[in-house]
């Protein structure tokens, strides 16, 4: 979106399912994924009278963690507020947030370019129940409700579709690593509402924002932009104003529509929870937590700067266990070659669309992976017979097999050791058949020495490694 | 309070609070009568007795439950229509711990709707009459806890106190009735009315019944993570200073009824004839405590109300349709329809003060500055037990007032509370006890009423305070 | 302070309760008078004064992560409701 008349101004507010055992303020199971409806409701959930929240431990570490792979500053002090709002899918008739002291302040973002997105805040809060629609009526399941959440807040710092696409793989990345999300966006782990609006470049002040609410994938995010830029350039094309509402994406349609401005003008009337205690965390309690974060993409693109093109490096980082694997390979044999060739195995045989099925599967440990790139560094391995190899390795019967021995079972090692060649080699030019092509060669002919070498490589079974036998034939035939 | 024992079976026990509860039929203090389970609970009781086994401390003990307590024994309606119809499938903490110890709920009693009132005519099933004068109120909010009490239906009874509702009542009507520090007895299963002034509490008929009570409810529970952890039971009686106070702006109040003024002199010389020593304390924020109390206490009626939608549970609308408003859908009038009929007038108010002080553009003029305001009244508090172990006060500036003399004046009724709620915003313990009567030649009270007062202590002095009733009552 | 009738309707409808007319003009009075009296507050001086919201001085309240039983169970809490299909609570049609 280069050579815009107008100026796009993003920022994203992205909701990020804590994968806790339980709820937010219940003791119920928080993965309701292939549950029946209403299986994972407590009567806090469903909010009897008289019921009240009971803070997750683990939902608060979490966040830690979260804000650590932010590069945020964690607020010591921060407590629950209500978000008062009529609809069947909150219970309470309010959701409990954080609106007035969150537990996450400014942190931020590197893209994969280098630029920067500021992170403004991220607060805790509960997730709503889930409504679906029949002709006549509507069924409420209370299984999602009170899910933890983590809202990240970012800065208007997006100014481009791509990049806003690119934000939001970034943050799913550092999420999904950090260990605080299940990441799965099908099931709704991870939403994004998108603020867009548009301005002159010499304008001082941002102009009016339309926010796209609930998507929920990095491509609905770069297209629901993209649309949005054409549809508000439009409006301020003619001369007319743009609308601040809700509006909804359709991926159908590939636009987006205007959403009843009734919830837009709602009134939240915010208020302290008085039901749960403040927070006050000791340096020690956040310090443990910060430092539980795992290595992050951008660990992982420094681990590899040397050893692997940085498309393959973007490749792998969206599948973090092949990137903690090939950091494995890396450390028990810090050969750039064989990391490089590993990375190359993942990002061209592994993620190839004929094998996407063994993504499911174990991968083959970091031995056996280093294993098999110094057999194909020494020759040992042509590079089908280890892309072979490397395959087989997925296989229930092989998985025991060390790289070695699952070559040999598969009679793939190439034979380098020159007198056993020389000895294959005597036999083929004995043998008659093989005369004529000799002559000619030693007339000259040098193309015929492809077929003589095709003949050791029958008589070797395969096995013997072709430019060794051309070398000894060239000796033999001076 | 009578215990079931070899001489005196439990069965008896809870058969005279079941005639007792017909004979006052007429005063309508009860939402529910548990004669069938109250009867069977007993003979197991009598059974455990006659076998020698072990039996709690309330064993036999017959008690009432005001209806805002969740219990799976009858339908728990808070005397609000819109939670008619709701069978609760849990039991509060506080009702699990007494019957534990074998207390026997017989009845469950009326109170104003989700306790918004100070006279218990706010109830969808009808006022109650006070203790001593049909024509009079109960108090409230929990006013017929108070008159099961008072008449001996019951030997104890269970309340909530957000700004005054146990206290008021057991004042109008001659027993004695605590209101803890904020946080000694769980809230869980209890319908929530203001959740940071909420208390939960007792009505007797002796400082020592209300000692022994608050030893079992007291403790820190896992279903309120506000609930404190227990001091109660570890606590004794000591006074370091022997010095009671009196709050000046209240004693001197032009709106101190005589009678209840010289209640109140009779106590203080009472306590200087003990060896108390007096001391007068000025707390003027106290002047501005109603003010706040009936901005904060709104704010979180509105938000904890908000959950009675007709969806889950108990009462629903079945008016889905409006022709007067065709934009509202069957599911806005099924919300919308379900609250205006199923709510009380005080409720209604309650709720739009609450929305209001709450809504953008009123929040820092209002909530915000009442929250600001409570902090000064609990400075003066800490302040004032800096020199005094208590603090002697009325419990309200009258005695009980007529049936529907203020129902349809809320500020007038608001104004009952000025002498109660401070202590609520502060999350400080106070116990009422009984004062006496308005005198036989007292011409606007023809028939004598009970008068009240009350003891307030610092945080967690709830044992001093019941001790200290008990020696001047 | 004077609230309008308007004010009234935007409160009732943030209130989600549908007034009758005798009913709101009682309402408006009442809360007329109420506002009056705690109006009052704009007397006292806060500033420099921190807001208390609790009044039980505890701080970091929290549980275990841990699935428990709860005292209610799916069966016991859709039996309250007025319909149900599928395990479900049926509502009219949410638009």
């Amino acid at each position: 979106m280069s050579d815009k008349k107008y100026q796009i101004t993003i920022g994203i507010e992205t909701h990020v399912q804590l994968k806790t055992k339980t709820k937010l303020f219940s003791e119920v199971d928080n993965d309701a994924r292939g549950k029946e409806p209403n299986s994972c409701v407590s009567p806090v959930d469903y909010a009897l009278p008289g019921m009240l929240p009971r803070l997750n431990e683990d939902a608060v570490k979490l966040a830690i963690r979260a804000g650590s792979a932010m590069n945020a500053k964690i607020n010591s002090r921060s407590r629950f507020d209500r978000k008062h709002y009529f609809y069947p899918d909150s219970p309470k008739g309010y959701q409990i947030t954080q609106f007035f002291s969150p537990i996450i302040g400014e942190g931020s973002i590197t893209l994969p370019s280098g630029k920067k997105i500021r992170i403004e805040h991220a607060h805790l809060e509960g997730d709503a129940g889930k409504l679906s629609h029949f002709d006549s009526y509507s069924l409420v399941d209370l299984n999602r409700v009170d899910t933890p959440l983590l809202e990240i807040v970012s800065m208007p710092d997006i100014s481009s579709a791509e990049e806003a696409r690119d934000y939001c793989k970034e943050l799913w990345r550092n999420m999904v690593y950090a260990g605080v999300t299940n990441g799965d966006l099908y099931n709704g782990n991870m939403r994004f509402d998108v603020n867009i609006s548009l301005k002159k470049p010499e304008d001082k002040a941002l102009g009016t924002r339309a926010e796209i609410k609930n998507l929920n994938s990095f491509r609905s995010v770069e297209r629901a932009v993209e649309y949005e830029y054409s549809r508000q350039s439009k409006l301020l094309d003619n001369g007319e104003k743009v609308i601040q509402e809700t509006r909804g994406w359709s991926d159908a349609t590939g636009k987006t529509t205007s959403q009843r401005s009734k919830e837009n003008a709602q009134d939240y009337r915010y208020m302290p929870e008085p039901d749960l205690a403040p927070l006050n965390l000791s340096e020690d309690f956040i310090k443990t937590e910060y430092e539980k974060c795992p290595e992050l993409p951008e660990d992982y693109r420094k681990r590899f700067k040397n050893s692997v093109s940085s498309d393959t490096i973007e490749i792998i980082l969206d599948y973090p266990e092949l990137a903690r694997r090939l950091a494995e390979v890396e450390e028990n044999n810090s050969n750039e070659d064989t990391v490089n060739y590993i990375a190359n195995l993942f990002s061209s045989v592994l993620l190839a669309e004929e094998n996407s099925s063994l993504l499911n599967d174990p991968l083959p440990d970091a031995l056996k992976l280093s294993e098999l790139a110094e057999m194909k560094a020494k020759n040992e391995l042509s590079s089908t017979s280890a892309k072979e190899v490397f395959l087989k390795m997925f296989e229930e019967k092989h998985l025991g097999k060390s790289a070695r021995i699952l070559a040999k079972e598969l009679n793939l090692i190439q034979e380098n050791d020159s007198s056993a060649l020389e000895k294959i080699v005597e036999t083929v030019l004995l043998n008659p058949s093989t005369k004529k092509a000799q002559e000619d060669y030693r007339s000259g002919q040098e193309k015929v020495l492809g077929f003589l070498v095709g003949q050791v490589m029958k008589e070797s079974k395969g096995k013997a490694n072709p430019s060794a036998v051309s070398e000894i034939l060239k000796k033999k035939l001076k | 309070m009578k215990v079931a024992n070899k001489s005196t079976s439990a069965v008896s026990l809870v058969k005279s609070a079941l005639e007792k509860i017909e004979k006052y039929k007429d005063k309508n203090i009860f939402t529910f009568i548990n004669q069938e389970n109250a009867l069977k609970k007993a003979e197991e009781i009598d059974k455990k007795i006659r076998n020698g086994e072990q039996v709690g401390r309330l064993a036999g003990v017959p008690y009432a439950l005001k209806d805002n307590f969740l219990s799976t024994e009858g339908e728990t309606t808070a005397s609000a229509k819109i939670l008619t119809g709701l069978n609760s499938p849990i039991n509060s903490t506080c009702a699990e711990k007494l019957e534990k110890e074998g207390a026997i709920m017989v009845a469950r009693t009326n109170l104003d709707a989700f306790a918004h009132g100070s006279s218990t005519e706010n109830s969808f099933f009808g006022p109650t009459k006070n203790a001593y004068d049909d024509s009079r109120v109960a108090g409230g909010s929990s006013g017929g806890s108070a008159v099961a009490v008072a008449l001996d239906c019951v030997e104890f009874a269970t309340g909530t106190d957000t700004g005054g509702s146990i206290r008021q009542p057991a004042s109008f009507n001659g027993v004695f009735g605590i209101k803890p520090t904020y946080g000694t007895i769980s809230r869980y299963g209890v319908v929530a009315m203001a959740s940071s002034t909420d208390v939960v509490g007792f009505f007797s008929k002796s400082a020592s019944d209300l000692d022994l009570l608050m030893s079992i409810a007291s403790g820190r529970d896992s279903k309120d993570q506000t609930s404190l952890p227990d001091f109660y039971g570890t606590s004794d009686f000591s006074l370091e200073k022997k010095k009671i106070g009196l709050i000046k702006e209240f004693v001197e109040s032009p709106a101190l009824n005589p009678e209840i003024k010289s209640a109140f002199d009779e106590k203080v010389s009472l306590f200087k004839s003990k060896g108390y020593e007096i001391v007068e304390l000025s707390l003027p924020a106290l002047e501005y405590a109603l003010a706040a109390y009936y901005i904060i206490q709104p704010a979180e009626v509105a938000s904890n109300l908000s959950r009675y939608d007709g969806i889950r549970y108990a009462y629903r609308t079945k008016n889905l349709k409006d022709e007067s408003s065709p934009e509202k859908s069957p599911l806005d009038l099924l919300f919308s329809n379900t609250r205006s009929e199923g709510f009380m007038r005080e409720n209604k108010r309650r709720i739009m003060i609450g929305n209001f002080v709450l809504s953008s553009g009123f929040y820092d003029a209002y909530f915000l500055k009442a929250a600001k305001a409570r902090t000064l009244i609990i400075k003066e508090f800490e302040k004032a037990f800096e020199k005094v172990d208590a603090i002697l006060s009325p419990v309200a500036p009258n005695p009980a007032f007529k049936l529907g003399e203020k129902v349809d004046d809320p500020v007038s009724m608001y104004l009952e509370d000025v002498m109660s709620v401070p202590v609520n915003l502060a999350g400080l313990p106070a116990v009422a006890f009984p004062a006496g009567f308005t005198s036989e030649n007292n011409k606007d009270y023809k028939t004598p009423v009970p008068l009240g007062l009350q003891l307030i202590g610092p945080r967690r002095s709830d044992k001093n305070l019941i001790a200290l009733a008990g020696e001047i009552v | 302070m004077n609230i309008s009738e308007k004010e009234i309707d935007h409160l009732a409808e943030l209130s989600n309760l549908s007034l009758e007319k005798d009913e709101k003009k009682a309402l408006e009075k009442d809360l007329q008078n109420i506002f009056k009296y705690i109006s009052k507050l704009n007397e006292l001086d806060t500033e420099n004064v921190e807001p208390t919201y609790q009044v039980f001085e505890m701080e970091n309240v929290w549980r275990k992560d841990e699935i428990l039983p709860q005292d209610a169970d799916r069966e016991a809490l859709l039996a309250l409701s007025k319909e149900q299909e599928d395990n479900q609570i049926k509502v009219p049609k949410v638009l």
